[in-house]
């Protein structure tokens, strides 16, 4: 009977209906395996074998500066800016002017001192006028011979005039000299009101305007910004930090690649300048007051070429050279236990 | 011979069908458990898995897996970098902080913070955004998972502004990744803003993630980085492994999937072996007869295993497929299925647990008929 049907659908279709079932799921499983391939970052990280090809190496983070380093403009006496000569990026040569602050009161200590010169001087006139007065009556009373016609008190009285005009004449220099020494102070207090380039650098920043005030010791409170930043970019240098576990596996004196944030494919050689010799806590960029510190790190100074387009305060990173064949801190105590 | 046992297997529609239904639900449970257990277990590896730039995992040496992690101190980033073999090394900061959104709920979140330059650990799928908006200030991405977990179906977050630990967050993008074992919501972000909106503790940096340089396997750079630092250096699937041997050696879930996988295993052994062992007790007979015309035990024995292997296939090929069906759709629908897979090791097997189910069955009911006298067909 099955066989007269001709295709029977338990024993033809259903086993090819299984197969088929099992090739779906056979495809279903494949298609849905999980992508767990690797792939190359888009943006590109700094890389040790790009700086040094397979040599050893050493890296650290580091802060672009002045080779002056960041000088923070003071200021020696107080009161209100009244003009500020440069702006950011602006170059200056040693002693140019960087902010004046108001000057008026001590103007009007000039003009003070001047006229109490001219006062002075009008009084050593006298003075002298009187001296030559006195002097010319003492002499009207020696030149006569017989004593009997003057008396004793007469002659003393002249003569005594004649060193009280010396006296008012002597004070009378005197007085200038002090006005002119005032007149040179007031001078000076106006020179030093003048806040002036200490060497030929660039301006980094300028945190002082036209009608605020300045202070010797710095803005109000300790905190805040110093008035003017400055410093010798021409050439700039780069501080890089490496922590102290790694300070003896560093070749001193041989150069660096640095490559600024994110733009890990510029490579730069930089100079080796100097190691600071103090040891110090790492610098977090985080800026949290909060946050406490346990690693130290020696600091670097290394000189970048110029022309590279890196600016003052960029994070850079870098790679210095290690030495050959140098262990490092964590090998070394295993080997020593 | 095989036709004549086809014919007798197929000729009870309603044994056949019942020993049908045996196999092919006793494959559906078994590959189907399987699946899901392998798949849950291996939520303790997405974290690693995620991210497809980076072949080495360092991070401190009591560190055990993505989310049980001991931060370090920052230059372990640079220490990392100065091992010869290390192509390149950025970092990673993943931590637990709270968001609220702004209807006001509260929400846990895993916060990753990647490099900031390279962008490297961030996932590679993007379902709405792209990398470039986690640039953008107090920037962050969130997977989808999580989105569908903060928001309602079909409201878009993106540009949405949480409050995480007090600061501002703005969602940028969402990213299409599986969800970890707790499937938390993971937002993604600069390391210099997760430096922000986690809490500082004196370290911060989580992980260092590597890659070997070329000619070196990842396993030769991690045992030097180990070497040279003093820090826990684990291949990608290294990491990838401890995380699944995480969930298994702290949850029950082992035990539980074990104990549905073994009964699913004898459901089918007792349906499918007391139906065929029914069966061919049925037709003692017609083996008797054949017998008597001078069939010899081993084709006998043939005839069985054909009869089993029909009976395999069918029930198998129905099984299998309504497992793959589940797993596939239900990875596609629900968020509580997504990025569920089936390793094509189950499928292999299932298959040869429902074969040596089926001989087992098949041989235990053959024995009756070997030592059937073929006078047996006049009783």
């Amino acid at each position: 009977m099955n066989r007269l049907r001709g295709v029977s659908f338990v024993r033809t279709i259903l086993p090819i209906l299984a197969v088929i079932a099992i090739i779906i799921a056979a495809i279903v499983v494949m298609s849905g395996q999980p992508d767990r391939s690797e792939e190359q970052p888009e943006i590109s990280p700094p890389k040790a074998t790009a700086a040094f090809g397979n040599q050893p190496s050493v890296a650290g983070s580091g802060v672009v500066e002045p080779s002056s380093e960041v000088i923070n403009i003071g200021t020696s006496l107080a009161g209100i800016v009244t003009k500020v000569y440069v702006a950011p990026g602006d170059q200056v040569s040693a002693g140019d002017p960087l902010f004046l602050i108001d000057d008026r009161a001590i103007r009007s200590q000039i003009s003070e001192a001047s006229a109490a010169i001219a006062q002075s001087r009008a009084a050593r006139e006298t003075a002298r006028a009187q001296l030559a007065t006195a002097r010319q009556q003492s002499s009207l009373y020696s030149n006569i011979e017989d004593p009997r016609a003057v008396s004793q008190q007469e002659v003393i009285d002249r003569s005594g005039a004649v060193r009280t005009a010396q006296a008012q004449l002597r004070q009378a220099e005197a007085d200038i000299r002090s006005a002119e020494a005032a007149r040179a102070r007031a001078t000076t207090d106006l020179g030093r009101l003048t806040v002036k380039a200490p060497i030929a650098a660039e301006i980094l920043s300028v945190n002082v305007r036209p009608g605020e005030y300045a202070n010797p010791g710095g803005p109000q409170g300790g905190g805040g910004d110093p008035y003017m930043e400055i410093g010798n970019t021409a050439p700039l240098h780069v501080r890089i930090d490496i922590d102290e576990n790694e300070i003896g596996r560093v070749e001193m004196s041989k150069e660096a690649v640095v490559s600024p944030r994110g733009q890990a494919n510029q490579r730069v050689k930089a100079q080796f300048v100097r190691a600071e010799p103090l040891v110090t806590p790492k610098t977090s960029l985080t800026n949290s007051a909060t946050e406490r510190v346990d690693v130290r790190v020696l600091q670097l100074i290394y000189q970048i070429p110029s022309d590279q387009g890196f600016f003052v305060g960029q994070q850079v990173d870098a790679f210095v050279r290690a030495k050959n064949g140098a262990r490092n801190g964590a090998k070394k105590a295993s080997e020593t236990k | 011979m095989t036709w004549i046992a086809i014919r007798m297997l197929t000729g009870d529609r309603q044994k056949f069908f019942g020993l049908l239904f045996g196999v092919a639900f006793s494959a559906l449970l078994i590959s189907q458990q399987l699946t899901i257990f392998v798949n849950l277990i291996e939520r303790g590896a997405t974290a690693v898995y995620n991210i497809p730039t980076a072949n080495i995992w360092v991070m401190d040496p009591v560190s055990r897996t993505p989310d049980v992690a001991l931060p370090m101190p920052s230059t372990a980033l640079d220490k990392v970098r100065s091992v010869n073999g290390v192509e390149w090394a950025s970092p990673m900061l993943r931590s637990g902080a709270t968001v609220r959104t702004p209807e006001g709920d509260l929400e846990g979140v895993t916060v990753v913070g990647v490099d900031d330059a390279t962008l490297i650990g961030l996932p590679k799928k993007f379902v709405n955004g792209s990398r470039e908006a986690l640039y953008e200030p107090d920037a962050v991405i969130i997977d989808s998972v999580g989105a569908a977990k903060l928001f309602p179906e079909g409201f878009d977050p993106i540009g949405v502004r949480l409050e995480l630990n007090d600061r501002r967050a703005v969602i940028r993008g969402i990213v299409d990744v599986d969800p970890s074992f707790t499937s938390q919501v993971i937002l993604y972000t600069r390391y210099s803003n997760a430096l922000a909106f986690v809490p500082g503790t004196r370290n911060r940096m989580s992980f260092v993630l590597a890659n070997a340089s070329e000619g070196l396997t990842a396993k030769q750079v991690a045992t030097r980085i180990t070497e040279a630092t003093g820090l826990k250096a684990r291949t990608r699937d290294e990491f990838a492994r401890d995380g699944v041997d995480f969930i298994i050696e702290n949850t029950g879930i082992p035990v539980n999937f074990g104990i549905t996988v073994a009964l699913g295993f004898i459901v089918g052994v007792a349906i499918v072996g007391l139906t065929f062992s029914l069966f061919i007790r049925d037709n003692i007979k017609q083996f008797g007869a054949l017998k008597a015309i001078g069939v010899t035990n081993n084709k006998i024995r043939m005839m069985v295993a054909a009869q089993a292997l029909l009976v395999g296939l069918v029930g198998y090929g129905i099984g299998i497929l309504l497992a793959a069906i589940f797993i596939s759709s239900g990875a596609s629908s629900s968020p509580d299925f997504k990025g569920f897979y089936t390793p094509w090791e189950i499928p292999l097997l299932t298959a040869a647990v429902v074969i040596a189910m089926i001989l087992i069955t098949g041989w235990l009911a053959l024995r009756s008929v070997l030592k059937t006298e073929p006078a047996e067909v006049f009783r």
